[in-house]
């Protein structure tokens, strides 16, 4: 079995302030999982804001250097001062799509100009025809069509348009591995649901592998094959999706799904979390710990032979 | 295009009320002054030989008559807008008879030529420089050119001016500091006169592009520093673009349209700074030109200096404002 992406005890520090309050900041440490290139999966990384999950995305696209460890994409260490030519190896395996669909198209720049050059980039053999059949593809699998976005600037379309486009241009190479960092909470509620089903589809109908970023509990449940769940920089678990949300092992697993919002809770008035757990989560993010298997194949952490706190 | 014709009517209708307040504001500044230019122009004259009272009396009321200056102000005001539509500006009072406009189409091509071209120098230098600094934002060099334009930014333009008088002019006396052109050539098209007024004008033009360097640095290097952080940058540099594309297609040019916007703010300010810098460097312009008649109670010359001023810096706000739909396409859809 051949891997996509294999992300090998990777740790990332960055070092803040100048040289009287030099402080250092731990975002990721020892993360490592891998995708197999042959199941197209769908990985979702869920954690709070500050938890690492983006810096982890950060160094898989070569934005970052790890501190320590190495990321491999399909058996290539993944180097973020490479020259041209191999950035753009990269890139037509490996694509990103953002979280603000406002913010990922230049603004002054022509929606069709961006997927046209992108076309013209990645294509073995770039014709007229061919670049304009590429980028209808690529809009039709994310339910746009050229005759909708040609000659439209950014600001004329709706953020949900964006996203799509924002994904129709990521398609267009043909990519095997798709990082999508928070794609949905910028766009409609109404429309969230349509581009987490396009994730679903891309997966299922064009075998293209999804690094799904989010802190939303219920988008993940619904699309994920396998997900990991980051507090702090470390991975308090991972394992096959339905398994780990149906019944969250590690105190801040069950903090998350805790505070996943009901509107029968809401309407009865109980908006508030287990005190025991939110100390359990706090007090052992500061404790060293190991990841164990357990049975249905997710790992754990466990922090060393502290009475667990809450159980 | 219809739009854009549109969009054009609109301004031109907005050109037409700035020009009109603005003269009306110079008029009735002017009219409202406490010094009579007929006291004035007699006191010159009585300085010159002694007249008897009855002549002064005779005098006076010539003069009056002559300036038109006994009429009540707002018949003076009609009169005013009358003559202005068809190009004159009535006679000036110090230079009498000469027509105030003939004075000022004198001085005009020395401001012109000054500020078109010590703005150009700036804002290019100015957001160039700017936008390179907020790209590289760890690199000693532009770091330190911040520190400079941190420091030059604050400074009043009189005060540069000043500075640089000292320190060419008597501490390393190399460049010229009073007047246009030296004395020693003749005015016209040959390469010693052009070569003067050159000269003459690199200190008036040095302090005016010392004094707007820093704002257009700063603003640009925080406006960039904003751009560089947007994801579709970060996709450009992921995507291999090449770096000078990236800076100049997807960073400087957004950077710069909010620059344009400052730019057309700014000329105004930069006009009243090329009046102080002209008097510094007595410096043939409208500046010094309009500083003259202000003391003389010349308020014909003066209204001329004013209205053409305020015509002239409506009229580049104007064109500054017609390219901006040529730059954003979010303009056109307005």
């Amino acid at each position: 079995m051949s891997t996509l992406l294999d992300v090998r005890n990777v740790s990332k520090r960055f070092t803040t302030g100048g040289m009287m309050n030099r402080r250092s900041v731990q975002a990721v440490e020892k993360a490592g999982f891998a995708m197999s290139a042959e199941m197209p999966e769908i990985f979702t990384i869920i954690g709070e804001s500050g938890s690492g999950k983006t810096t982890l995305a950060r160094m898989i696209l070569g934005l970052e250097e790890p501190s320590e460890g190495e990321i491999l994409v399909q058996e290539k260490r993944v180097d973020g001062r490479a020259g041209r030519a191999s950035r753009l190896d990269f890139m037509a395996n490996v694509q990103p799509v953002f979280q603000n669909p406002f913010e990922a198209f230049n603004p002054l720049k022509r929606i069709d100009r961006y997927l046209e050059s992108t076309a013209r980039r990645f294509l073995p053999d770039p014709d007229r025809a061919t670049i304009e059949a590429a980028m209808d593809a690529a809009l039709q699998k994310v339910g746009l069509s050229l005759a909708e976005v040609g000659g439209r600037f950014p600001h004329e379309m709706s953020g949900g348009q964006l996203q799509r486009a924002a994904i129709a241009r990521a398609l267009i190479p043909n990519p095997r591995l798709l990082i999508a960092d928070e794609p949905v909470p910028m766009v409609d509620a109404s429309l969230r649901m349509s581009i987490v089903n396009l994730l679903r589809s891309l997966r299922d109908d064009y075998g293209v592998s999804v690094i799904y970023i989010t802190h939303d509990l219920a988008t993940a449940y619904y699309i994920s094959d396998r997900l990991m769940i980051m507090q702090r920089g470390r991975i308090v678990e991972i394992g096959p999706g339905h398994a780990v949300l149906d019944t969250p092992e590690h105190p801040y697993s069950r903090l998350l799904k805790a505070g996943v919002l009901s509107t029968a809770d809401a309407g009865a008035g109980r908006l508030s979390i287990d005190p025991d757990i939110i100390a359990a989560a706090e007090t052992l993010s500061r404790r060293p710990g190991r990841l164990e298997d357990r049975d249905d194949g997710r790992r754990v952490m466990v922090h060393g032979s502290a009475p667990n706190a809450a159980g | 295009m219809t739009d854009y014709i549109w969009f054009l009517a609109k301004r031109a209708a907005l050109l037409v009320a700035v020009i009109f307040f603005g003269v009306s504001a110079a008029f009735f500044i002017t009219h409202l002054s406490p010094i009579d230019p007929v006291e004035t122009a007699l006191g010159r004259i009585s300085s010159q030989a002694s007249f008897s009272p009855q002549a002064i009396a005779e005098m006076r009321q010539t003069l009056t008559e002559l300036y038109g200056t006994d009429a009540p102000v707002l018949s003076q005001y009609g009169n005013f807008w009358r003559r202005l539509l068809v190009g004159d500006l009535g006679p000036s009072l110090i230079a009498f008879p000469t027509p105030a406009m003939t004075l000022v189409m004198q001085a005009m091509p020395w401001t012109v030529a000054l500020l078109v071209i010590s703005t150009l120098i700036t804002f290019v230098l100015g957001n160039l420089l700017g936008g390179l600094a907020g790209y590289n934002q760890n690199n000693a060099l532009f770091k330190s050119l911040g520190m400079l334009a941190i420091s030059l930014q604050p400074i009043p333009y009189y005060v540069v001016a000043f500075i640089l008088l000292i320190l060419f002019g008597f501490v390393w006396p190399v460049l010229p500091i009073s007047g246009g052109y030296a004395m020693t050539v003749t005015p016209g098209l040959n390469l010693p006169f052009v070569l003067s007024v050159l000269n003459h004008a690199i200190l008036p033009a040095l302090s005016l592009v010392l004094v707007g360097f820093g704002s257009w640095f700063l603003g640009m290097r925080a406006l960039v520093s904003n751009i560089v952080t947007e994801d579709y940058v970060t996709y450009a540099e992921l995507a291999g673009v090449r770096k000078s594309t990236i800076v100049g297609s997807y960073v400087m040019r957004n950077a710069l349209i909010p620059q344009i916007t400052g730019l057309a703010m700014t000329l105004g300010t930069v006009f009243s700074g090329t009046v102080i810098t002209e008097e510094v460097f007595n410096y043939p312009g409208l500046g010094s030109l309009l500083i003259d008649a202000v003391f003389e109670g010349d308020y014909a010359l003066v209204l001329a200096v004013s209205s053409i001023s305020v015509v002239a810096v409506a009229g580049a706000i104007f064109v500054v404002d017609l390219l901006y739909p040529l730059l954003d396409p979010r303009i056109r859809s307005e």
